[in-house]
């Protein structure tokens, strides 16, 4: 059980979550709204619109009275769900077990952690200083035995507060009752009784406060008394991270809305950061008007951190793709890898930096589209034109450099995807041997290159049978040809319906 | 970073004059980046004295048939076979896997890139020259290309960035593409030997291919009109068996 805990609480968390996905709406009077329509209340209030008299509680219309400039926006859930997420996965950074105490709370196991930064309020002034650098949110922290001390510490103060181990009872104890609990019929009934200060109720027999109020009262008096009632529950990391936000108005084209989807994904890869980790899958979820859904899915060649090879894919995709209406909202999951690792080499040949290589694929990714960037593998089989293309990563260079093979033959074989249809004049039926070769007509472009010819050699032919049992099984008859206009070519007669292909030059 | 003498024995470091870890780390770095890259064929490293030079761009022209791709793989084939990273940008998408290994390429280390037009092979070459590898080829498949030659100024920045990473940045194009961009110009040209035959009076052919190289161009060397002049061919050590055929059809061909 943890005997140091650090509490990190963002003040007016709601405007805090909004500010964090909208920044652009920092130096204005904001008022963050709860409830439909007219009936809606502040529920925070940026320091221009407290300075002008806003208060939570106020109807926008009454708030408007005050202020007619006031900004309202409502509380938007998608953008408190990424903020307190990102709070977590800075606290994680500093601490394995992390409690989620939901709207801006979050609770650290502490033991130990001060020897790696000198003190406890150095601690607390690290962590304060990390989330605001990766948050953009202000943050308040308190250190104390209990996770109620912690929190009315952080409460206390903007600096960082360190309650002493052992010191709880009397940090508590001048503190009203009312700051214990939320609740407040057990605090009322409490107050009624002339119990006015923690100190007052800690003060009291157990067993005359568990007869009287009964289990509520007995939990109360142990938090008065500077103890938790119930241990730190660490959090489970979850398997993806995720930004996203309502929109102010719908967006109809593409472009403004990649401004606000490259800022969300430079939220993401932020937190990304925190955990070492690289985007594997990217997810975009839209909400169209006026009822529609729109969902992609873009897997990256290879775990990156890189921005602009994000957003210029999630361009790629959607204009591809497009929604079919405008967008109301959106939400962007990212799944996270492990970005490779490389071990350097002294005497060997350099390795390609891990990093550099995934943005690169990624980049590569973006320009060429799926199935045209990769590692190319041989498939088993006969037909020569199989192969596979598989994520590029190579293996670790060797520890020594080899002297490369010299002598090598002069074959190589340019193949045409797909063959090239061609008409063939042959000998005969008895040897079926190419003599000339006639293009079908057709507009000669870099892949259908045009390919005609008296045959000069021919040799061959060689058989290849594939998949017999199949429906449609592979019997091809190859010839290798030498035309009187020059170059070597591969071509086959498909044995079932007689027609003749050129699949490759020899180059 | 602590004295060298504590990490590696006395006679390694003879004639080193280094002093530190560091110092040996930054000697190496520099020494592979002035190494020579093999093409895998003797000729063509003669003309090329001593094999493609990292940082260099040079371009390789052909015809069809003319060995071009051949010398494509091979040069790929000798970079991975060292344990070394290489690319090939494959405006043709020519490359075949089945003739790449045949060819000694090791797949695992070769990234494949396949644009469809110049300039996606020109952004593809700009991002992979980032990484520094050792190797990278952009073939130009077979005339007429997509998107023309490319534009000069393209060429220029491939070159710059080749230089600045110290990769060895071969073009092999049908005809000169690169321009004013490229330092040196290998040609290649067929020239057949007589067609053999087969105990059955059969023509086989490729057995006996032969290539004709030459330099096209050699810019900032002395001797660049008399590397001009100089001819080597390129023929088969022996006969490969072509890759596509299995063991079966070959009984075929008798």
């Amino acid at each position: 059980m943890a005997t140091r805990i650090v509490c990190l609480q963002v003040p007016l968390f709601p405007l805090a979550a909004r500010l964090r996905s909208d920044p652009d709406l920092r130096d204005g009077a904001l008022a963050i709204l709860t409830g439909p329509g007219p009936a809606a209340r502040v529920v925070a209030a940026s320091r221009i619109a407290r300075r002008a008299g806003i208060q939570p509680g106020l109807t926008l219309t009454q708030a408007r009275t005050r202020l007619p400039k006031l900004i309202g926006r409502p509380r938007d859930p998608e953008c408190e769900r990424a903020a307190q997420e990102a709070l977590l996965d800075v606290a994680e950074s500093f601490s394995p077990r992390v409690e989620d105490a939901g709207e801006g709370l979050a609770y650290l196991d502490a033991d130990g952690l001060e020897r790696h930064h000198g003190s406890e309020e150095e601690l607390a002034h690290d962590l304060i200083l990390a989330v605001e650098a990766r948050t953009s949110m202000p943050v308040r922290a308190g250190v104390a035995a209990s996770k109620l001390a912690a929190r009315l510490a952080a409460e206390r103060n903007p600096a960082p507060t360190v309650v002493k181990a052992g010191a709880e009872l009397s940090f508590l104890a001048p503190l009203p009752i009312g700051r214990l609990t939320a609740s407040g019929r057990t605090t009322e009934q409490l107050q009624r009784w002339g119990i006015r200060t923690v100190g007052e109720l800690a003060a009291l027999p157990s067993a005359e406060v568990v007869s009287r109020l009964g289990e509520p009262g007995q939990e109360l008096q142990t938090l008065a008394r500077g103890e938790d009632p119930r241990p730190l529950v660490p959090r489970q990391p979850p398997p993806n991270f995720c930004e996203g936000m309502e929109l102010e108005w719908p967006l109809v084209q593409l472009e403004p809305f990649l401004f606000v989807a490259q800022a969300a994904l430079e939220r993401l890869t932020e937190r990304l950061a925190v955990h070492a980790l690289g985007c594997e899958r990217l997810e975009i979820s839209l909400d169209l008007e006026p009822d529609g859904h729109h969902a992609r899915s873009i897997t990256l060649p290879a775990p990156s951190r890189d921005v602009k090879t994000l957003v210029e894919l999630l361009r790629l995709d959607l204009e591809a793709n497009p929604p079919n209406g405008p967008i109301l909202a959106f939400r962007i999951i990212v799944h996270p890898d492990r970005p490779r690792e490389a071990q350097l080499s002294l005497f060997g040949p350099a390795a390609l930096s891990p990093e550099k290589l995934a943005t690169t694929l990624a980049k590569l990714f973006s320009v060429l589209g799926e199935g045209r960037v990769g590692s190319p593998r041989t498939v088993d089989g006969h037909r020569p034109e199989r192969y596979s293309l598989e994520r590029y990563a190579p293996p670790p260079p060797p520890t020594k450099s080899q002297p490369p093979r010299r002598g090598r033959g002069l074959l190589g074989v340019r193949v045409l995807r797909p063959p090239l249809d061609v008409e063939v004049l042959t000998t005969g039926y008895g040897e079926n041997r190419p003599t000339e070769i006639r293009a079908v007509a057709r507009e000669e472009t870099a892949r259908r290159p045009r390919v005609e010819g008296r045959v000069l050699v021919a040799s061959g032919p060689w058989c290849l049978e594939e998949g017999w049992w199949m429906e449609e099984p592979v019997e091809r008859d190859y010839w290798d040809v030498e035309l009187n206009g020059g170059g070597l070519f591969r071509l086959y007669q498909d044995r079932r319906n007689h027609e003749w292909f050129v699949d490759g030059i020899y180059d | 970073m602590g004295s060298l003498h504590q990490l590696l024995p006395r006679e390694t470091l003879r004639g080193m004059r280094l002093l530190t870890a560091q110092q040996l780390v930054d000697e190496r770095r520099s020494r592979l980046r002035e190494e020579l890259l093999s093409t895998g064929v003797e000729a063509c490293d003669d003309m090329l004295g001593g094999g493609l030079r990292r940082g260099e761009m040079v371009e390789i022209v052909g015809g069809r048939s003319s060995g071009r791709f051949a010398l494509v793989q091979s040069a790929l084939a000798a970079v991975t076979e060292r344990g070394e990273p290489a690319a090939l940008i494959d405006l043709g998408d020519g490359f075949d896997p089945q003739s790449g290994e045949a060819a000694g390429i090791d797949l695992e280390r070769l990234l494949w890139a396949r644009p469809r037009k110049i300039k996606e092979a020109f952004a593809s070459a700009e991002a992979i020259l980032t990484l520094g590898m050792p190797l990278v080829v952009i073939d130009l498949g077979m005339p007429p290309l997509p998107g023309g030659r490319g534009a000069e100024a393209a060429w220029l920045r491939l070159a710059r960035a080749a230089r600045e990473k110290r990769t060895a940045l071969v073009v092999a194009s049908p005809y000169r593409a690169s321009g004013t961009a490229v330092r040196t110009v290998l040609e290649l040209k067929r020239s057949w030997g007589t067609v053999l035959r087969n105990e059955y009076q059969r023509p086989v052919l490729l057995k006996d291919l032969k290539t004709e190289i030459r330099v096209g161009k050699a810019r900032g060397q002395q001797d660049q009109e008399d590397k001009k002049m100089e001819r080597a061919v390129w023929q088969n050590p022996e006969m490969p068996i072509p890759t596509n055929i299995p063991e079966v059809s070959l009984q075929a061909t008798a």
